[in-house]
C-alpha cells in the first residue's frame, strides 16, 4: 500500500515537473518570436555577493537609459523598437559571465551584452565573434581588453593609466615627495599601484614599502594605517570601493596624517563623503564626481537618478557612463538600420556619436571611437579636492591604449 | 615602540572580536558535532540588526547590541529546530550542505532588506586615549573591555549555572548526559542560540570601526574556523587563546613582515599547529 501511493505520487511529481518545464519553454518561445519589435540588451554582472553594490549601480544606469530611450522612441529601419534589459548574475566570476553572455545571445538574441569587469570581458571575448556574434559593451578601464583586437568590443571608460602622471604631479605639489602605497589587493588595485609607482619614480619621488591590503577581508584598518604612517609619508595612494577607502582615509587623518591622498578611480570622492566627514577627504586627487560635470544632460540625469535610487545614494560614473553607453548603442542601431547585426552596429558607432541627443550626455561624452573600440572623450578631467572642500578640475592627457 | 604599542592594542581589540565569534562556533561543534558554516552570516545578521535598532529605531548603542543579541538568540534556536534538528540522524555532509544553504539564504535576505551597498554604523563612543604615546580609539578600548566581561560571564554561566553545565555535560558525553535526565535537544537549541548571541555582540562591537555589507561574515568565517582548529575543536580556553594569538600574530606580521602576509599568517600558524599537534592546542573534543 505504502509503495503504491509513493509510486503514484512520484509519477505525479514527474508529470508536474515535465508539465511545468513544457509550459515555461512555450512561454519563452512566445515572448521571443511573437512581437518582433523588442530587442533585448543583455547584462551580466555581480548582482549578489561582494560585488553586488557595483553591479547594481551599473544596472541602474542601464535601466535608466532604456526607460528614457523607450519613452523617446527608438526607430530602426522605419519600425519602432522597444528595448528590454535582461540582467543575469555572474557573482564576479568570469566563467559564469561567459556562459551568461552566451545564453543572452543565443536564447534572448541579444545583439549587445554589457559586462562591468575586465576578467569577465576577457572571457566573453573568447565567444563573441565566432559561432555567436554580439557586441560587448565593456565597462572597465583596463586597456588590455582593446589590445586583444576583438572586433566586437566597445570600451566605455577612459584608460586608467592616463591618470597616474597628473595624479602624481598634483599630489606632490600638495603633499611632498614621499609616497606610501595603501591600495587594495585586487588585480585592478595592483595594476593601479604599479602604474602610480612608475609615475612617482619617474617624477623623482620616493616610495616606501608596498602596504597594500585586501579591503574586503581586513576587519580593522587601524593596524595597516599605523604601519603605513610609520614611514612618515607626504602622500598616500589609496583605493578600492568608495566606502572602505573612506574609512582608511578617516583613520589616517585620525592618526595625524596631514599630507595628500591619491585616490584610485574605483573610489568616488562624493560617494565617500556619505560615510565619512568631508574634512577627512580633503587634499586628495581623484576622479571627477558625476555631479561636477557640466554636460547638457547632467542635471536632469541626477534628478532622475535621485527619483529612482533615493536621495541618499550618490550617482557614480558606473551608472552615468553605462547610461551614455546604451544611448550610443541605440543610436548606432538607428544609424545602421539593424538591431540584430552586431558588426553593423559596431561600425555605425562612429557616425552615431555626433547624433546622440544632448540629454544623454551626462558624464564626459565621447567624441570618437578608436579602431580598437575605445570610446574617447578628448576633454577628460580629474579633480583635486582642496582644503576648502572645493573640487578643482585637472585636465588629463590620455595615454595610448597600445602596450 | 609607539608603533608596537599601537599595534598591540589593535591586535587585542581584534582578538576580542575573534574570540567572541569563535567561542560560539566551538560550542556548537562541541555539542552538535557539526562545523556551522553559517556562523559568519549569523554574525553579519547580528551587525545589521544592531544597525537597525541603533540607526533606524534610535535605541542607545549598548541597548541596540543587547536587543539584537536577543533576536539572534531566537534565530539561532530557530536554525537548530528547522535545519539541524531534522538532520540529526543524517550523515555529516548533510549538515554542512544545509549550513551553506542557510549562509546563502541569510546573505540574500540581508541584501533584499538592506541592499548591497556598504553601510556605516556610527556610535556615540568617540575620542582617543593616549597610552605610552600611542593613540588608541575609545571604541577599541570598549571592544577589549566588553570582550573580557562577556567572556567572564560566559565562563561563569558554563561552569556554575545549571543550564550552562548541561552544555558541558553534553559535550563530554551525550548518552551519559541523556541518562541523567539532560535533554540533548534543549541543549542543542541553547547552544546555537548562545553562539548566535555571542556572534552578535562581536559584530555589534566591530561594526563601528568597519562597514556593514551582506558578505561581511565571509572573511571572519574562515578565520574563526582557523581559530577553533588551532585551539582544539570544542575547547573554550582554546578558542579564547586562539583568538588572541591569531589576531596579534596577524597584526604583528602585517606590521613587521609584510602587509600582504597578514591575512595569510592565520593559515600558516594553523598548518604549523596541525603538523605538530594535530588535535589543536587544547585537546578536548572527542573526534568521532
Amino acid at each position: 500500500m505504502h509503495s503504491v501511493s509513493r509510486n503514484r505520487s512520484r509519477r505525479l511529481l514527474a508529470a508536474a515537473v515535465v508539465g511545468a518545464f513544457a509550459l515555461s519553454l512555450s512561454a519563452c518561445g512566445g515572448g521571443g518570436s511573437g512581437e518582433g519589435d523588442t530587442v533585448v540588451i543583455g547584462y551580466t554582472g555581480p548582482l549578489s555577493g561582494g560585488g553586488a553594490a557595483y553591479g547594481e549601480n551599473v544596472q541602474i544606469g542601464l535601466e535608466m537609459a532604456i526607460d528614457d530611450l523607450n519613452s523617446d522612441g527608438v526607430e530602426v529601419d522605419g519600425k519602432p523598437v522597444t528595448l528590454e534589459l535582461k540582467a543575469l548574475d555572474d557573482k564576479y566570476a568570469p566563467a559564469t559571465a561567459a556562459s551568461n553572455a552566451q545564453r543572452l545571445a543565443d536564447q534572448d538574441k541579444a545583439p549587445v551584452v554589457v559586462s562591468p569587469n575586465a576578467g569577465a570581458i576577457k572571457a566573453i571575448q573568447q565567444i563573441n565573434s565566432g559561432r555567436s556574434n554580439f557586441l560587448i559593451s565593456a565597462y572597465t578601464s583596463d586597456p588590455a581588453i582593446v589590445q586583444s583586437d576583438n572586433p566586437l568590443t566597445m570600451m566605455i571608460p577612459p584608460n586608467f593609466e592616463s591618470y597616474a602622471d597628473e595624479f602624481t604631479e598634483t599630489a606632490m605639489e600638495h603633499g611632498g615627495k614621499k609616497l606610501t602605497l595603501l591600495g587594495t589587493q585586487s588585480e585592478y588595485g595592483q595594476q593601479w599601484t604599479e602604474s602610480i609607482t612608475e609615475s612617482w619614480s619617474a617624477a623623482g619621488g620616493e616610495i616606501g614599502k608596498d602596504n597594500s591590503i585586501d579591503y574586503a577581508t581586513v576587519s580593522d584598518f587601524a593596524g595597516p594605517v599605523s604601519k603605513a604612517l610609520a614611514e612618515k609619508p607626504d602622500a598616500i595612494f589609496v583605493g578600492g570601493p568608495s566606502q572602505p577607502t573612506a574609512l582608511i582615509m578617516e583613520e589616517a587623518r585620525k592618526q595625524g596624517f596631514k599630507g595628500s591622498f591619491l585616490v584610485m578611480d574605483q573610489a568616488k570622492l562624493d560617494e565617500m563623503a556619505t560615510v565619512t566627514k568631508l574634512d577627512n577627504l580633503k587634499n586628495s586627487v581623484g576622479v571627477l564626481p558625476v555631479a561636477e560635470y557640466e554636460d547638457p544632460g547632467t542635471e536632469d540625469f541626477l534628478k532622475k537618478f535621485a527619483d529612482k535610487a533615493g536621495d541618499k545614494k550618490v550617482a557614480t560614473s558606473e551608472t552615468a557612463l553605462n547610461y551614455q553607453g546604451i544611448a550610443i548603442i541605440a543610436k548606432a542601431m538607428e544609424v545602421s538600420g539593424s538591431t540584430d547585426d552586431p558588426e553593423k552596429i559596431r561600425e555605425a558607432i562612429t557616425d552615431a556619436l555626433p547624433e546622440v541627443d544632448d540629454r544623454y550626455k551626462v558624464n564626459g561624452f565621447p567624441e570618437e571611437i578608436t579602431d580598437e573600440g575605445h570610446l574617447v572623450n578628448p576633454n577628460l578631467e580629474a579633480t583635486f579636492l582642496d582644503d576648502d572642500g572645493k573640487y578643482t578640475k585637472i585636465p588629463i592627457e590620455q595615454v595610448s591604449d597600445n602596450k | 615602540m609607539t608603533l608596537f604599542i599601537q599595534q598591540l592594542f589593535n591586535g587585542l581589540a581584534l582578538g576580542g572580536v575573534y574570540c567572541l565569534a569563535a567561542i560560539g562556533l566551538t560550542l556548537v561543534f562541541g555539542v552538535l558535532r557539526i562545523p556551522n558554516l553559517a556562523h559568519g552570516s549569523l554574525y553579519m545578521l547580528g551587525a545589521y540588526i544592531t544597525y537597525f535598532f541603533l540607526t533606524t529605531i534610535g535605541v542607545p548603542y549598548i541597548a541596540a547590541i543587547g536587543m539584537a543579541a536577543i533576536i539572534l538568540f531566537v534565530l539561532g534556536v530557530g536554525l537548530e529546530r528547522l535545519v539541524f534538528h531534522p538532520l540529526r540522524n543524517s550523515p555529516h555532509t548533510h549538515h554542512m550542505i544545509a549550513a551553506v544553504g542557510a549562509m546563502f539564504f541569510f546573505q540574500a535576505l540581508a541584501q533584499a532588506i538592506w541592499g548591497a551597498d556598504f553601510r556605516r554604523m556610527d556610535t556615540p563612543i568617540t575620542g582617543e586615549l593616549r597610552v605610552l604615546g600611542a593613540e588608541i580609539s575609545a571604541q577599541r578600548i570598549v571592544i577589549i573591555i566588553t570582550a573580557v566581561i562577556v567572556l567572564a560571564l560566559l565562563a561563569w554561566f558554563i561552569k556554575r549555572s545549571i543550564h550552562g553545565q548541561t552544555i558541558e555535560a553534553i559535550e563530554q558525553d551525550r548518552i551519559g548526559a541523556s541518562l541523567v535526565g539532560i535533554n540533548p535537544s534543549m541543549v542543542s537549541m541553547l547552544t546555537l542560540g548562545l553562539s548566535a548571541l555571542l556572534a552578535t555582540i562581536a559584530a555589534g562591537l566591530v561594526a563601528p570601526i568597519n562597514l556593514l555589507s551582506p558578505t561581511m561574515g565571509d572573511a571572519l568565517n574562515l578565520k574563526v574556523f582557523a581559530i577553533i582548529i588551532l585551539g582544539g575543536l570544542g575547547s573554550l580556553p582554546g578558542a579564547i587563546l586562539g583568538g588572541f594569538v591569531l589576531a596579534i600574530a596577524e597584526t604583528m606580521t602585517a606590521t613587521y613582515v609584510s602587509s600582504a602576509f597578514g591575512d595569510t599568517v592565520a593559515f600558516i600558524v594553523l598548518v604549523a599547529v596541525l603538523a605538530i599537534k594535530p588535535n589543536g592546542l587544547f585537546t578536548k573534543a572527542v573526534q568521532r
